[in-house]
């Protein structure tokens, strides 16, 4: 029997329940809304800087290299009105209107800057009314960021930054009643136009924010609530300037590009107040779908697109006909430059990670968009990049190895101040992965060596350069065997002598002197440890040779300058510090030797690369079965280590002095070394030395076999 | 074996260096000398010490520290930035930078006697700071032995 009573009291209950639910959903959903929209902080990068060029009267750089440099930081060429990041040249002058940038040290303003070149160096920079600047510091270049998930990248903006034709191409064509619609109004919009597909700018921002792209009616409708929800809590320039910063306008390789911040930057070069309605209407264009839109991929299809938002724009009164044309007939603006992604220089921003790690958060890093300075000198890393490619290919081909192919790795640093100015982690430059730079352990053979001369040289009343030291095989009693000169044993690089000098001397106390050149892995105390049975990798072989490189002063290696926030605020300096591990006159002496290596040794190929005067310092190194190749050498302004090998240890056979020299050789000569000159310690005295004839290396075919 | 022998007699004291002649092959010009420690004709360097002074004056240690740091970029061996560099670095309470900077400075001095004794007194006076008594008056024997 039908009980009326007991069916209208189940049927309260069951709208009661649903009312309960759907009250209790909109809750939650407004709930969310609000805590995530108020809470939103967008996660910013650290972003991170290569090391700025500061120009001056005097610095040895040929123009081109800035121009590069300029074009690179997304400058363009020839003069625009009131609209700095462009630079106009001519043979010898080159003006620059560099943009405003906050440095660790404060704001710098905009400027302009003349520089005059002449002989490959600058000879003048004065300021625009052509008085003399002493010093021009320029903008650093972006070389990568530390990324929160899914690699966003943006640059934030307020709505007051973004010209109004921009956002009045978006509204015409994006959500033409963005600003009639209220909440109430939404709720019958979203009738009309929720349901039939098309989205209003909330929507597409809830869509953005909070949920997954999936396309179900469930989906649909929570997106209807969540917007109608947006727009009862907040002002529509507030949901507007969110989804400026928030919409997605690009890919540039694995980084994402996000909001008409970065977009501006990333396509044009320029800060988003400058953009006109023809580069606003393209990048409105673009919302649509960026990939398909890309206008360097597809530069027609683009403008087409942008000319239809700029039609639109004109006929909803936004642009009169007169600007309408105007912008129509501009073209599209766009700077290319090559892709960037995440970072073009993975290895250097991979040790940059690593002592950021030290000091800050992960989380941290990947959203509180700090701005990290560091040194990377992108023409010496240019150069590294390059020497290693090419002459990788080039044994590639001179010699069937099989796959997977050869590797190499280079770190350079400058002598005096231990900042790392470039680093290669591979064959791949642009390859994020195996850093053999600072993680790839190889035995290094004899670049060892000049910690074990060194310990000799810094007893004077034992040691000098002239020393004799028996090369005979080191376990017979040689027979009379004439001895090498110490500075000749080390030259060419003799075994038996280097093995003989080392236990003379005493492992323990070459291993002390390892150690104090900034070696800090454990070494075993044998003799064969001084024959270079130690795995390192090449940043920490760069360590030791900066020691002796810096005339005995360590210098910890460094890849930051300064940390600062978001806006500016200095957080951290990295400072130079210096510590004297070693008196002047053994310091002098190995560098004088290790110049002997590079004159008359085993390094002296490199004279196919470089002057005599440069009369740099270097030592190369191969290990058994020449698995690993190796050269480290400095000049005056730059220490470099190069190494060549495979990942699995087979044998190159390549030697020290064929595969990472010509490396190390060609990167140097395009960086035009500074020469190499040792201030002569009070301790040294020179003495004119007549060397025997029967010291000769030619004249000593049954001398035990170099090693290099 | 002898000529080595007679050379090795010569050679023997302190730490020799040779200049030997060349068997064969060109003999490389000897490379120029580092700047003498006059003072700088560079009108950067110029800029950057005196801001760094003001700063220093200030109580901007590490502004000043930072712009001397970029002379040094400039010119890493000037004597007289490395020493203002010790200095600061002294005032900073950081002693044994101050005292290695000083001794960095020292290495780039060349004949300037003037400039290492005061590099030895700025060492002197890091060592005191230290506690280091005995040390700073070895530091200022040095100082005065630059005279």
């Amino acid at each position: 029997m039908f009980d009326r009573a007991k069916f209208w009291r189940y049927a309260r209950y069951t709208i009661l329940t649903v009312a309960l639910l759907a009250a209790g959903f909109t809750l939650y959903l407004d709930i969310r809304v609000r805590s995530e929209f108020e809470g939103r902080r967008f996660a910013l990068p650290a972003r991170i800087y290569a090391r700025p060029l500061e120009l001056h009267a005097g610095l040895r750089i040929a123009q081109i290299d800035v121009v590069r440099e300029l074009q690179e930081a997304g400058y363009g060429q020839g003069p625009r009105e009131g609209d700095p990041g462009w630079f106009a040249n001519d043979n010898d002058w080159l003006e620059v209107a560099v943009r405003p940038f906050v440095f660790w040290d404060g704001l710098q303003p905009a400027k302009r800057v003349r520089v005059a070149f002449e002989g490959g160096a600058v000879k003048a920079v004065q300021d625009a009314e052509g008085r003399d600047l002493p010093l021009a510091r320029l903008e650093p270049l972006a070389i990568g960021g530390i990324y929160p998930a899914n690699n966003e990248d943006r640059v934030l903006v307020r709505l007051s930054e973004v010209p109004k034709h921009l956002v009045q191409a978006l509204v015409a064509n994006e959500d033409r009643n963005f600003y009639a619609h209220h909440a109430r109004a939404a709720l019958s919009f979203l009738r009309l136009k929720g349901l039939q597909g098309g989205s209003t700018l909330t929507q597409q921002l809830v869509k953005n924010f909070f949920l997954t792209p999936e396309r179900t009616l469930s989906r649909k409708i929570t997106e209807l609530f969540m917007a109608v929800l947006l727009e009862i809590h907040y002002d529509k320039d507030e949901i507007l300037e969110t989804y400026l910063n928030e919409i997605y306008l690009g890919q540039d390789r694995d980084r994402a590009i996000h909001g008409v911040g970065l977009a501006s930057l990333y396509y044009f070069g320029k800060t988003v107040e400058h953009l006109t309605l023809a580069e606003s209407a393209l990048l409105v264009g673009m919302v649509k779908g960026p990939t398909f839109y890309d206008p360097f991929r597809n530069p027609e299809r683009a403008l087409e697109r942008r000319n239809l938002v700029l039609r639109e724009t004109k006929d909803r009164g936004f642009a009169t006909m007169e600007e309408y044309s105007k912008a129509r007939a501009a073209d599209l603006g766009v700077n290319q430059k090559a892709a960037m992604g995440t970072s073009p220089h993975p290895a250097f921003l991979d040790l940059v990670h690593r002592q950021l790690r030290r000091d800050y958060d992960e989380a941290d890093l990947r959203s509180e968009g700090l701005r990290v300075f560091t040194t990377l000198a992108p023409r010496v890393q240019a150069a590294a990049e390059r020497a290693l490619e090419r002459k990788i290919a080039q044994f590639d081909r001179g010699k069937i190895f099989g796959e997977p192919g050869l590797e190499g790795a280079v770190v350079v640093t400058d002598t005096q101040s231990g900042e790392v100015q470039a680093l290669v982690g591979g064959r791949d430059v642009r390859f994020r992965g195996f850093n053999r730079a600072l993680d790839a352990g190889r035995p290094v053979g004899s670049l060892l060596k000049p910690a074990i001369y060194l310990t000799a040289l810094a007893e004077p009343s034992r040691y000098t350069l002239v020393t004799p030291i028996d090369d005979g095989p080191f376990v017979w009693k040689s027979r009379g065997a004439p001895d090498w000169e110490l500075r000749t044993a080390l030259a060419q690089s003799y075994n038996a002598a280097t093995a003989r000098l080392g236990t003379d001397i005493g492992v323990e106390k070459v291993l002390a002197t390892i150690k104090r050149l900034g070696i800090e892995r454990e070494m075993q105390p044998y003799a064969s440890t001084l024959l270079g049975a130690v795995d390192l990798s090449p940043l920490e072989v760069a360590q030791m040779y900066q020691t002796i490189a810096s005339g005995g002063f360590r210098t910890p290696l460094r890849a930051i300058r300064e940390v600062t926030t978001q806006d500016g605020r200095p957080l951290k300096r990295y400072a130079l510090a210096v510590e004297q591990a070693f008196p002047p006159e053994p310091m002098y002496l190995i560098t004088a030797a290790m110049q002997g290596v590079v004159r008359e040794g085993t390094g002296r190929s490199l004279s196919n690369w470089l002057p005599p005067e440069t009369a740099v310092a270097g030592k190369t190194g191969t290990t058994t079965e020449q698995r690993d190749a190796w050269f480290a050498g400095f000049s005056g302004d730059r220490l470099g280590i190069v190494w060549i090998g495979y990942d699995d240890n087979r044998a190159a056979r390549l030697t020290g002095a064929a595969a990472a020299l010509p490396v190390w050789g060609e990167m140097m000569a395009a960086l035009a070394p500074e020469p190499l000159a040792l201030p002569k310690p009070d301790g040294c005295r020179s003495r004119r030395a007549r060397r025997p004839r029967s010291a000769l290396p030619a004249r000593r075919p049954w001398a035990s076999r170099s090693k290099e | 074996m002898r000529t080595l022998l007679a050379l090795l007699a010569i050679a023997i004291a302190g730490c020799a260096t040779v200049r030997e002649p060349e068997p064969g092959g060109p003999t490389p010009a000897p490379a120029p000398l580092p700047e003498p420690a006059a003072r700088t004709e560079n009108l950067a360097i110029a800029g950057l010490l005196d801001g760094a002074r003001a700063d220093a004056a200030a109580g901007r240690l590490a502004n000043a520290a930072a712009s001397l740091e970029r002379a040094l970029r400039i010119e890493p061996r000037n004597p007289r930035l490395w020493q203002e560099l010790a200095r600061v670095r002294l005032k900073q309470g950081d002693y044994a930078q101050a005292e290695s900077t000083a001794a960095r400075s020292n290495s780039w001095a060349g004949s300037d006697n003037a400039l290492r004794a005061e590099n030895w007194r700025l060492i002197a006076h890091a060592r005191e700071a230290r506690g280091d008594a005995e040390g700073a008056k070895g530091a200022l024997e040095a100082a005065e032995r630059q005279k």
